[in-house]
C-alpha cells in the first residue's frame, strides 16, 4: 500500500499536481497519456497490419473492392509462391551470409579497438578516434560512384579473383564501411563505463594483457557486444542502396532487392510483394520484440555521449 | 612457465595496441579513405558513356551541376532538386522531432507497461526501409490502398485520390513515410536524454512554483540539449542521403516533382551513366553535410562526439 502511495506521490509530484485533493486529475492525466500513446501505437502498427493481411490474401481478394481490413479467406499461398517461382531461398541465404559475416567482422574489430581506444593513450589516439567518427558522417550514397568503380574494376582489390561486382564479398566489404565506425564508438563508450580496477585486478592476478582482456574484460562487456552485434546485423540485413548498385543476380542479391523486384513498371504484384516484405521484415520485428533493450542501449551509447 | 613463453607473452603484450587498433585502422583506410579520395578524383573526370574513355575536365562537372549548360544563371534542375530536398528534409525532420519529443515525454512518465509501449514504438525503425517504402506505396495506392479505403469507407472523401500522381501529394506521402520510419529513432535518443535529468531539479522547480512550460524550458531542455543535437544531426544527415524511401515510393516522380539530391545522384551516376557528374554531386553532399553538422554544433554549443 505504502509503495503504491509513494509511486502515485512521485507521479503527482512530477506532474506538478496537488497530492492531497486532486486524485481524479491524476487519473485523468494517466488516461490521457495512455490514450495518446495508444493512438500513436495504433497508427504506427496499422500499415504493418495492412501489409500482413495483404500477404495472407488471395490475389483476387487483394484487387477487389471495397477494401477489406479483416482477412476472411486467409491463405499462405503467397509465401509458397515466392519460394517456388523465385529464388527466394537464395535471397534469404545471401541476406543471412552477408549480414552475419559483416556482424562478425564488425564486432571483432570494433571490440578490440574500442577497448584500446578506451584504455590506452597512444600516439594520435584522439585524432584517430575523431577521424573514425568523422567517417561515420560521410553520406554513404555520395560514395556509390567510387564503390561501384572499385567493385566492378578487377585491378585493385579484386585482382586475385576478378571483379567483385555481384558478389557477397562486395556487400560484406561495403557494409563494414557503414558499421565499423559505429561499432568502435559503441564499444569505446561501453568500455569507458567498465571500471579500470578490473584491469588492474587482472594484472595483480598475473594475467597478461591479452589474458586479462579475454578472461576478465570480455565477459563484462557482453551486453555492449550484444548491442553492437544486433545493430550491425539489422543495418546490414536492411541495406538496399548499395545492394542495388553492387549486385545484379540472385548470386548476391539480398532480400530488400528481392522485395523491390516485385515492382514492375506499371504493375505491382502486391500480394507476393507483401509476403516477401514480411520475410524481409522478420528479423527486425523479432529483434525489436525480444532485444529492444540492447538496441536502445546500443543506440544511445553509440549516439549520445555518456 | 618457461623463459621463452614468458618473453613471448611480454612481446605480445607490447604489441597489444597495434594489434587491436591496427586492423580497424587498415580496414577503415581501405574502405573509407580510399573511396573518398576516389570520389574527389572521379569528380574531375568526364566518362564517355559509350566508349568508357575518361577525360580530365577539372571542375567542369561542378560547373555543369551548379550552373547548367549555359543560358540561365543557375542550373534549374539544381535549384529545383535542392528545393525538394529542403522541403523533404525540413518537414520530415521537424515533424518527426516534435512528434518524437511528445512521445518521449509521455514514455518518460511513470506508466505501467512502459517497456511494452517502447517496444511497440521502436519497430518501424528496424524494418528494412525498402519494405517500409513499398508498404507505404501500397497504403497510398490509388485504387486498393488502405488510405483511400479508410477515407472512402468512412465517407470523408467521395472520390479516390491518386496520391502518388500529384507532385505535392506525393511529396506529402514521402514525408509521412519518412516520419513513420524515423520518429522511433528520435524517441529513443530523447528518452535516453530525459533519463539524465535529475529528479530533484523538478522538485525544486515545483517548490518555486514554475509552470509546466517553464519547467520544460529551464529544467528539461538544458539536459536534453546533447540528445537533441545528436538526434537532429543524424536525422538530417540521414534524410539528405537516404534514397530507399524515395526510390521505391515515387522514383522522384511524378515527372521530377519529388526528385531529391539522393535520387538525382543515383539517376545521374547509375541510370544515366555519368559517374563524373554523380561524383561531383557526391562531393557537394559531403560538403553540405559537414556544413550542417558545423552549424548545429554552433547552435547547440557542444561537440557531438566528445568523450
Amino acid at each position: 500500500m505504502s509503495t503504491e502511495t509513494s509511486r502515485f506521490g512521485r507521479l503527482t509530484d512530477s506532474l506538478g499536481l496537488d497530492t492531497d485533493n486532486e486524485w481524479p486529475s491524476v487519473v485523468r492525466e494517466r488516461l490521457v497519456s495512455y490514450g495518446l500513446l495508444g493512438l500513436y501505437v495504433f497508427v504506427v502498427w496499422f500499415p504493418i497490419y495492412y501489409i500482413l493481411i495483404t500477404s495472407f490474401k488471395p490475389t483476387s481478394d487483394v484487387l477487389s473492392l471495397p477494401i477489406t481490413f479483416f482477412p476472411h479467406d486467409a491463405t499462405i499461398q503467397n509465401y509458397v509462391d515466392i519460394f517456388n517461382n523465385r529464388p527466394f531461398e537464395m535471397y534469404t541465404l545471401n541476406s543471412l551470409i552477408v549480414a552475419s559475416t559483416t556482424t562478425v567482422i564488425v564486432v571483432t574489430l570494433g571490440t578490440l579497438s574500442g577497448y584500446t581506444f578506451s584504455r590506452y593513450d597512444f600516439m594520435g589516439n584522439k585524432a584517430l578516434l575523431l577521424s573514425i567518427i568523422a567517417a561515420r558522417m560521410i553520406p554513404p550514397i555520395a560514395l556509390i560512384v567510387p564503390f561501384f568503380q572499385i567493385m566492378s574494376q578487377p585491378p585493385l582489390i579484386g585482382g586475385i579473383t576478378g571483379s567483385l561486382y555481384d558478389t557477397r564479398i562486395a556487400l560484406i566489404l561495403t557494409y563494414t564501411f557503414f558499421n565499423l565506425p559505429f561499432a568502435v564508438w559503441i564499444m569505446k563508450n561501453y568500455f569507458d563505463g567498465v571500471p579500470e580496477s578490473l584491469d588492474e585486478q587482472a594484472k595483480v592476478d598475473g594475467c597478461s594483457t591479452w589474458e586479462g582482456f579475454v578472461k576478465i574484460i570480455l565477459p563484462v562487456a557482453k551486453p555492449g557486444i550484444a548491442a553492437t552485434a544486433i545493430l550491425a546485423f539489422i543495418f546490414s540485413w536492411n541495406e538496399f542502396v548499395f545492394a542495388l548498385v553492387l549486385t545484379s543476380s540472385e548470386q548476391a542479391q539480398t532480400l530488400p532487392i528481392a522485395v523491390s523486384l516485385f515492382v514492375a513498371d506499371d504493375f505491382v504484384d502486391w500480394a507476393h510483394l507483401a509476403a516477401g516484405g514480411m520475410i524481409a521484415a522478420l528479423p527486425g520485428i523479432l529483434f525489436g520484440l525480444f532485444f529492444q533493450r540492447y538496441i536502445v542501449s546500443g543506440l544511445t551509447q553509440g549516439a549520445v555521449k555518456e | 612457465m618457461t623463459e621463452s613463453q614468458h618473453s613471448l607473452r611480454r612481446r605480445l603484450d607490447k604489441l597489444f595496441v597495434p594489434l587491436t587498433v591496427g586492423p580497424t585502422l587498415l580496414w577503415i583506410a581501405g574502405i573509407i579513405v580510399y573511396p573518398t579520395a576516389k570520389l574527389l578524383w572521379s569528380s574531375l573526370f568526364f566518362t564517355n558513356p559509350i566508349t568508357g574513355a575518361k577525360e580530365f575536365v577539372g571542375l567542369r562537372n561542378f560547373r555543369r551541376l551548379l550552373l547548367g549548360d549555359g543560358g540561365s544563371l543557375l542550373n534549374p534542375n539544381f535549384v529545383s532538386f535542392t528545393w525538394h530536398t529542403i522541403v523533404y528534409v525540413g518537414f520530415s525532420v521537424s515533424i518527426s522531432f516534435l512528434l518524437g519529443l511528445g512521445v518521449a515525454l509521455l514514455l518518460n512518465k511513470d506508466l505501467k507497461g512502459r517497456g511494452w509501449l517502447r517496444t511497440a514504438v521502436i519497430v518501424p525503425w528496424i524494418l528494412p526501409y525498402v519494405m517500409s517504402g513499398l508498404m507505404w506505396r501500397w497504403m497510398f495506392q490509388a485504387q486498393y490502398g488502405a488510405i483511400n479505403g479508410v477515407l472512402m469507407q468512412t465517407g470523408l472523401i467521395g472520390n479516390k485520390i491518386a496520391f502518388l500522381s500529384d507532385g505535392t501529394l506525393a511529396m506529402m506521402a514521402l514525408i509521412i513515410a519518412d516520419v513513420w520510419v524515423f520518429t522511433p529513432f528520435i524517441i529513443i535518443i530523447l528518452l535516453a536524454g530525459l533519463q539524465n535529468v535529475p529528479e530533484q531539479l523538478y522538485d525544486a522547480a515545483e517548490v518555486d512554483g514554475a509552470s509546466r512550460w517553464s519547467r520544460f524550458w529551464n529544467v528539461t531542455y538544458p539536459f536534453l540539449k546533447p540528445s537533441i543535437l545528436v538526434a537532429l544531426t543524424i536525422r538530417i544527415i540521414f534524410d539528405i542521403r537516404a534514397l530507399d524511401l524515395v526510390w521505391v515510393m515515387t522514383q522522384g516522380g511524378p515527372g521530377t516533382e519529388t526528385e531529391v539530391w539522393a535520387s538525382w545522384l543515383y539517376r545521374t551516376a547509375q541510370v544515366f551513366n555519368k559517374p563524373g557528374e554523380g561524383a561531383a554531386l557526391g562531393v557537394v553532399m559531403l560538403a553540405v553535410t559537414f556544413g550542417i553538422v558545423a552549424v548545429l554544433y554552433k547552435i547547440f554549443g557542444e561537440t557531438p562526439y566528445e568523450s
